[in-house]
């Protein structure tokens, strides 16, 4: 039988919609891990998001500091998950876009580093196999605030492999594997990206494999998991009705298509990739770990939740 | 010629576009108010039909904000191509108490006007120091060097056309006790007050009194209503307070919660108030609604006793 999570990346946290003020709020998330385990799911993941402690917003769950704040410890979160009917947090995700502010390369890789330490050990203490990592923040938005970017582009990537090697170096004492997502948006491509895992040459670094994200950076989701295999620790199931990315991949926000406003990412089963060969590829390349469902821009998170099931159901009356 | 001109400070979250060229086509899609949210185009078009001329960025909308539009300048443009000006923006003087965070803190003040004056505002509403919990109860000595600090940037600022307004808030380091002392420890050359109606009065400020006894250094209100008065020490000293666990709302349109509007309207007559007044609309869930909720209750209640 194989594991599906939820990925609370469905819940809309920053961007304007109407009813959005909810999700600032301890109830809110609390009533959702209910729903989430009455919709079938028993496992989730979670966005490490630093800001919810910046502004005092610790009821979203997103950091050490929030649940600390709420729960005293992550010990205690895990028991109220528990108690809410999710049993496992499969995976922690990590982006650093919301340290490409300003021109300062020291704050960006200083914080990164600082924040996705913590998110290393939440995760160890929720018991979480894995920290999926983007490996940059969005080219454009680096673009806007270091417009020589292209120039320094060899001292990015020496200093996002010092992050990296140092994260990988505490995660292995605390027994967690990091996963590094392939995107259609950063510095790194799917396959340049694959190349740099194998070259860290390290147990404990892979790759976590967005089918979503590996489409529209225009590889073959399938083609990548074959080629890849060994290396992919983690695998985000999203679905889009895009085909290429090329027009808008390398502008300030990319989930938001300049070029004509057009949701990226469909809920799952949505959109035109074909999620179940890809499930079936991985299962043959002996993938073992979780399969978390990522509803990354739906406009009705409780809707995403009932497609996510009615997508799994279909899977599991094909298995019959 | 009105004496008040009214904007909004802004509590949009990431607006992603700044203009939907596609709208059907957007909206089609999934059928869905996303499309109505999306861009900034329709948003500022939003308030300025409801007469909002102006609109108070907030530091936290800048990160996305920059990269969307190029620059400051570029959003001013834009915003004024729809009847919209930039009034100006908040500002949190973080650690202002700590005297080992002076050239920091007022290095921070002096980019933030610097950004407000790309933007072409005059106001930078100004939050001091951190929250209570973590700080409180601050000495005098930070109470002063709180001052001390604003000062400085009040100064830079006022070189260059901004006015800082002090705004409180109910759970910050400056609190009940230490409110008026600080008020009265700054510059009142270079140091101006922006009251935030419901802030001050659930930190337990009676808002007539207030305005009638600082009225000569107000720069600016944020204008929103409250039912909770003067509330415990043992919340507004409490853990992040400002987002409640179950959903508790501390801040209203003006009239659905209980303060003095029309009395507060009396005195600004009586002392002749001229300038801004910036709506806020946090904690709504609907800042559109609340939008045209508030209006239609200026334009009825408050209007007719001073405009």
């Amino acid at each position: 039988m194989k594991d599906f999570s939820i990925n609370l990346d469905m819940v809309n946290r920053h961007y304007q919609e109407p009813n959005r003020n909810r999700y600032e709020s301890k109830y809110f998330w609390e009533e959702l891990y209910s729903l989430i385990a009455a919709a079938g799911f028993n496992g989730i993941q979670l966005p490490y998001e630093p800001i919810w402690q910046f502004g005092g917003r610790s009821g979203v769950p997103m950091n050490t500091y929030c649940l600390q704040t709420k729960y005293q410890s992550a010990t205690k979160y895990k028991q109220f998950l528990r108690d809410a009917g999710i049993d496992q947090v499969s995976a922690i995700h990590f982006d650093a876009n919301l340290f490409a502010r300003n021109d300062q390369i020291g704050f960006l890789f200083g914080a990164t580093g600082h924040f996705a330490s913590q998110a290393v050990d939440l995760a160890s203490e929720l018991e979480c196999p894995v920290l999926a990592l983007s490996p940059s923040p969005y080219y454009g938005r680096l673009l806007h605030y270091y417009p020589d970017l292209e120039g320094r582009r060899s001292e990015f990537l020496e200093k996002t492999d010092e992050v990296i090697l140092n994260l990988a170096d505490q995660a292995n004492i605390k027994g967690v594997t990091l996963a590094l997502r392939a995107e259609y948006w950063g510095l790194y491509n799917p396959r340049t990206l694959a190349s740099r895992v194998s070259s860290y040459n390290r147990s404990n670094i892979g790759l976590c494999l967005n089918t979503a994200h590996v489409h529209l950076a225009g590889e073959s989701p399938n083609a990548y998991a074959d080629a890849n295999a060994k290396y992919i620790k983690h695998v985000e199931l999203s679905d889009t009705q895009l085909a290429s990315t090329q027009e808008f991949s390398k502008s300030a926000n990319p989930a938001f298509p300049n070029t004509a406003a057009t949701q990226v990412f469909r809920d799952v089963g949505t959109g035109q990739l074909n999620l179940k060969e890809i499930i079936n590829n991985l299962a043959q390349k002996k993938y073992e770990g979780c399969f978390s469902l990522s509803n990354h821009q739906t406009r009705d998170h409780n809707r995403a939740l009932l497609r996510s099931r009615r997508f799994v159901n279909q899977l599991r009356v094909q298995e019959k | 010629m009105s004496n008040i001109r009214y904007a909004y400070m802004c509590h949009w979250k990431t607006v992603p576009y700044k203009t939907i060229n596609n709208f059907r086509e957007f909206y089609y899609e999934d059928k869905s108010n996303t499309a109505y949210y999306s861009d900034w185009d329709r948003l500022l078009r939003y308030q300025k039909a409801l007469g909002f001329d102006g609109i108070e960025l907030a530091p936290w909308d800048l990160a996305d904000l920059l990269p969307l539009f190029g620059s400051a300048k570029n959003f001013k443009e834009f915003a004024l191509d729809r009847g919209v000006e930039v009034v100006g923006m908040f500002h949190g003087a973080h650690a202002c108490h700590d005297a080992t965070k002076e050239d920091e803190v007022i290095a921070a003040g002096k980019e933030a006007v610097d950004i407000i004056v790309q933007l072409g505002g005059t106001q930078m509403n100004t939050c001091p120091t951190d929250n209570y919990y973590g700080i409180g109860p601050l000495s005098r000595e930070e109470v002063q060097q709180c001052a001390k600090a604003i000062d400085q940037i009040g100064r830079y600022a006022t070189d260059n056309g901004v006015k800082v307004g002090l705004h409180n808030e109910f759970f910050c380091g400056i609190n009940r006790e230490n409110h008026r002392e600080f008020i009265d420890s700054t510059n009142p050359d270079f140091v101006h007050y922006c009251i935030d109606t419901a802030q001050i009065s659930i930190l337990g400020e009676d808002l007539l009194e207030f305005y009638d006894t600082y009225h000569s250094r107000i720069s600016g209100f944020h204008l929103k209503d409250t039912a909770d008065l003067a509330v415990d020490d043992s919340i507004r000293y409490s853990q992040d307070p400002e987002i409640r666990d179950d959903g508790h709302r501390w801040f209203w349109e003006p009239g659905e919660g209980v303060l003095d509007f029309e009395g507060l309207y009396r005195l600004l007559k009586k002392h002749n108030y001229q300038g801004w007044i910036n709506l806020e609309t946090d904690g709504s869930p609907d800042y559109l609604a609340s939008m045209a909720l508030s209006k239609y209750y200026i334009d009825s209640k408050l209007k007719p006793i001073y405009d």
